[in-house]
């Protein structure tokens, strides 16, 4: 089998960053994951112009994962090409990874590392840090784990080849989303006396006991009622500003 | 700073938001007080990004799914609220149109993905060169990018008609922006813990959050 070498595997990471570069509603991520594997191809089939053109063509089916999950399906599948794999195989190999690196990648960071990370940094400027700090905290925490989870996917998807799927199921990186619910609603939670005081304490005529009970009472509403919240927020803010860019035009 | 040089900015923060490396330099909370800082008020950058940065922040991007394209909407938001002089109205003023921003921008990346897909028609069957496949990928990014830079562009133009002449009447209104922002803000919260959690254990630890923060902000106000 034709071994990994630094080289190929940092062309494997580094054009795994565009994996979404050609995201469409037809292949999704596919493009993207045969810009991925191209290298890989490229050792194996250097001498075979046409089967190379064919399993390029192949790879740019449909495909879809979580972007910092995608090194896995990456080298897991560069590793079945280096050996000598069936493409049929292949095929089913890379449809059967969609639904456990999306379902994982999806919970851990879209639903948990992000907005941990982001409402970390919120917290710290809301507190008093100057915005350099709060932005580079979000920015070094965030990175520091998406890259360590990209090398990592890499890693494994190499050594397990066509067993990913059971390393990735046995992982501890499986737990890892329900251990960070806690630490989110703590931290969601600590972020809303601040902001309620630094957006409406200054300003307002009631005391800080008083706008910090009202912002409470409008987390608890769009906690019941996320969808219905969720528009009036987002409408809300829309709508509001352009009354008051209305109102600065025309009254005052 | 010059209108065109930050329209590529944010082209370059439109890629970052799902193109390219996904850094999230891209988040209101970084881009906002950067692209403030280049125009000279970094501070009203910041707090206008916080507040998109909330309101966007139950917007998961799972699957298809379409948030708003905060990197420009983050742009537009920074340069309202350093171009209308800071303070609550421009706060709310700022945030208010990224989210506008924000929500065209998401249109245009539909616009873009189903323009994408007609390329991509025979794409898994037929047999196709690295170089060809790599030219591709290269112009969908590029699309991408010109995309953004024209949309922050546009929102630029759009705020430069918008601050001529505001500004000097605004504090009488700050009491009813911050309220607007407050309740928004907190609204949008909630939401978002619920988007990304639910449960019982999540309403404790959230509460118990609360409670100590609450005191802690209490007593230092």
């Amino acid at each position: 089998m034709v071994p990994l070498s630094r080289t190929t595997s940092l062309k494997l990471l580094l054009r795994s960053l565009t994996i979404q570069g050609s995201w469409n509603y037809r292949t999704l991520q596919g493009t993207g994951f045969a810009f991925s594997i191209i290298p890989m191809l490229l050792r194996l089939y250097r001498d075979h112009p046409s089967e190379l053109e064919r399993s390029v063509g192949r790879h740019s089916g449909f495909f879809n994962a979580n972007p910092y999950l995608s090194t896995m399906a990456v080298s897991a599948v560069a590793r079945m090409e280096a050996e000598g794999a069936e493409a049929e195989q292949i095929e089913r190999f890379k449809s059967a990874l969609v639904s456990p690196l999306g379902s994982l990648g999806d919970r851990l960071i879209w639903a948990r590392w992000r907005p941990l990370c982001l409402l970390l940094a919120l917290l710290v400027f809301v507190l008093g840090a100057p915005w350099w700090v709060a932005s580079g905290l979000f920015l070094a925490l965030y990175n520091a784990a998406q890259i360590a989870l990209r090398l990592w996917g890499l890693r494994l998807g190499w050594k397990e080849g066509r067993g990913v799927s059971r390393a990735l199921l046995g992982s501890p990186l499986r737990r890892l989303p329900d251990r960070l619910t806690i630490p989110l609603s703590l931290v969601a939670g600590a972020v809303l006396p601040p902001l309620a005081l630094a957006f409406g304490g200054t300003t307002s005529s009631a005391g800080p006991l008083i706008v910090i009970a009202v912002a409470l009472a409008l987390a608890a509403a769009g906690y019941l009622r996320p969808v219905i919240a969720g528009r009036l927020a987002a409408v809300g803010l829309i709508l509001g500003s352009l009354v008051f860019v209305a109102l600065e035009k025309t009254l005052w | 700073m010059n209108y065109l040089a930050l329209a590529l900015i944010g082209g370059l923060l439109g890629l970052d938001t799902v193109s390219c490396a996904q850094t999230m330099i891209s988040r209101p909370i970084v881009a906002a007080p950067l692209a403030g800082l280049l125009l000279g008020d970094p501070a009203s950058g910041m707090y206008a990004g916080v507040l998109l940065e909330i309101v966007s922040l139950y917007q998961l991007p799972i699957g298809a799914h379409l948030g708003w394209d905060t990197g420009p909407a983050a742009v537009a938001a920074a340069a309202l609220a350093a171009g209308s002089g800071g303070g609550s109205v421009a706060l709310l003023m700022g945030a208010g149109f990224g989210a506008l921003v924000g929500w065209v921008g998401s249109w245009t990346v539909h616009v873009m993905r189903r323009a994408g897909a007609g390329f991509a028609a025979n794409a898994g069957r037929d047999p196709m060169t690295p170089g060809s496949l790599t030219v591709r990928h290269f112009a969908a990014m590029a699309v991408d990018f010109f995309r953004a830079a024209i949309l922050t562009l546009a929102a630029l133009v759009a705020v430069t008609w918008l601050t001529s002449g505001v500004g000097e009447a605004a504090a009488a209104a700050s009491g009813a922006a911050a309220t607007v922002a407050l309740v928004c803000a907190s609204l949008a919260l909630g939401v978002g813990v619920r988007s990304m959690a639910g449960g019982r254990s999540v309403v404790v630890a959230f509460g118990v959050g609360f409670a100590f923060s609450a005191l802690v902000s209490i007593w230092f106000h």
